[in-house]
């Protein structure tokens, strides 16, 4: 039997879900993000529900972003991928429960994107995050709002049209991340000590403090990730597209 | 007054007024949407910048001298929305090179630009409600730019700001220690956007402009409206010639 692609534990409070395809960096494929939405659902029923959700990679990256080699040459396959991480970034937004994304690694395009739904980002200083999607010649549309809202819309246009990638420190000076600590070894105590403190927290202040959090920045308007999903599905499927994403994807000589 | 030179991918459209420190003019302003048109169709990204030693001192206000009933000002102040709505707008990403001084109407052309560079010691603020006008034209740009709290902040306060304190509050993409440096710094970032999908850009700058309200014309509407109707008042008659009696500064 095959290794789960996600793992789900919740000790009591805190949940942690690890994004579990470290042969492939964790990039999101169908499967994967499949996963990723039932152990949503997981947590959303849980007898007790956790108020705080860490959420990491396993291996050396966070999330290498979307799978798009899997989909080169199949629009519609692209744009399911696309759409399922659109639900994907609203199911875990909508949830009762503090985010925290523990970057332990690279997390790159939509990667960086399910840091950005987060409410709080770790990382540390050797870690690479950021938007390349311009590069490839695809457009970061479906994960747009999110980073406009973590960013502000002025930095958000820096880092999404300036493509490329940032280190840890980088991200923490311009507000990606909440804090950047020296070394990966750093992050795991960071980030059991702040989940220890914030899963302190009244699970009805929690939801209901998250809840207007959600409403006054507009994460509550799921038709505009989801047509941020069909824009990065349209630019994906066109030729200018598809014949750089062959030409990153050709084997190296 | 304005040029647009096109020498390979990247295009510069450049503010050439530089005994007046690129003041700008109703048909400087004016001339701004076309050469927008023609370097996003041309090239892949454009350079804005201003000749001489600042980027540009805002509008220039001893043309408002002899016209009482504020026709000039409406000019530019319409100018200068058009202009401003045409880079934002256009299809490629907007690099500004704001060196020394970026000062009202100039600072506002910045809300066009995708990125801004600018120098440590550069003057960059909106100084202009000393002179009973409105700089509610460059709210919407300025707000998605910085934020609530730093537009509010910079449009109702007179004072200029330091390059490095825009940078800080997000004014400014990066902030140089060398006013010569920004011009070669600003170049390096357009060409390095140039090897970027065009299509690619062209659909995430659309649908940035979408998302932070920039791209309508609701809200930028509405801003030219708020700065309009000041135009030729009375407050504005009384106040605006401190422009040109104390120390000019517009």
């Amino acid at each position: 039997m095959s290794e789960p692609l996600t793992n789900l534990t919740i000790d009591r409070a805190v949940a942690r879900l690890t994004l579990n395809r470290p042969d492939a960096r964790n990039a999101l494929s169908i499967a994967l993000l499949e996963s990723l939405l039932a152990r949503v659902d997981e947590i959303e029923t849980a007898a007790t529900p956790p108020t705080v959700l860490v959420l990491t990679g396993a291996g050396p990256a966070f999330c290498a972003g979307m799978d798009l080699r899997a989909v080169l040459g199949d629009p519609a396959a692209g744009s399911t991928l696309l759409g399922l991480l659109a639900d994907l970034t609203l199911r875990m937004r909508g949830l009762p429960a503090a985010l925290v994304a523990a970057v332990n690694g690279a997390a790159i395009g939509g990667g960086c994107g399910l840091a950005c739904v987060c409410d709080f980002v770790l990382t540390h200083d050797d870690a690479k995050l950021g938007f390349p999607e311009v590069d490839l010649g695809v457009c970061p549309a479906v994960v747009a709002p999110w980073v406009v809202r973590r960013l502000g819309a002025g930095r958000a246009r820096q880092v999404l049209l300036g493509g490329g990638v940032m280190t840890g420190r980088e991200a923490a000076q311009i507000g990606l991340a909440t804090m950047s600590v020296p070394t990966f070894a750093d992050l795991e105590p960071t980030v059991a000590e702040l989940a220890a403190r914030l899963s302190k927290a009244g699970p009805l202040a929690l939801r209901e403090t998250k809840r207007l959090l959600n409403a006054l920045d507009g994460s509550d308007d799921a038709d505009i990730v989801r047509r941020g999903a069909g824009i990065s599905a349209s630019v994906l499927a066109t030729p200018d597209a598809q014949s750089r994403l062959r030409e990153r994807f050709a084997p190296r000589a | 007054m304005v040029r647009l030179d096109i020498p390979g991918a990247v295009a510069s459209i450049t503010l050439d007024r530089p005994d007046r420190r690129n003041a700008l003019t109703p048909e400087m302003l004016d001339a701004i949407p076309a050469l927008v048109d023609r370097a996003a169709r041309d090239a892949r990204a454009i350079v804005l910048r201003g000749e001489g030693r600042v980027f540009c001192a805002g509008f220039d206000l001893s043309l408002c001298r002899d016209d009482p009933a504020g026709e000039t000002m409406r000019s530019l102040l319409r100018g200068l929305s058009t202009a401003v709505r045409s880079l934002r707008g256009c299809r490629v990403p907007v690099v500004a090179a704001a060196h020394g001084a970026a000062i009202a109407g100039g600072c506002a052309l910045l809300g066009g630009a995708d990125f801004v560079i600018t120098n440590d010691h550069a003057r960059l603020g909106y100084p202009v409600l000393l002179l009973g006008v409105s700089p509610a034209v460059s709210a919407p740009f300025l707000r998605a730019t910085v934020g609530d709290a730093a537009c509010r902040e910079r449009l109702l306060d007179s004072a200029l700001i330091s390059g490095r304190e825009a940078e800080r509050i997000g004014l400014a993409h990066h902030s140089t220690t060398d006013p010569e440096a920004v011009l070669p710094t600003a170049m390096e970032l357009a060409e390095s956007l140039t090897l970027k999908s065009a299509a690619a850009l062209a659909a995430t700058k659309a649908w940035l402009n979408e998302i932070d309200g920039t791209g309508g014309s609701y809200w930028p509407g509405m801003a030219l409206g708020a700065s309009l109707g000041l135009a030729g008042g009375e407050e504005e008659r009384s106040m605006l010639p401190a422009a040109w009696t104390g120390g000019g500064k517009s």
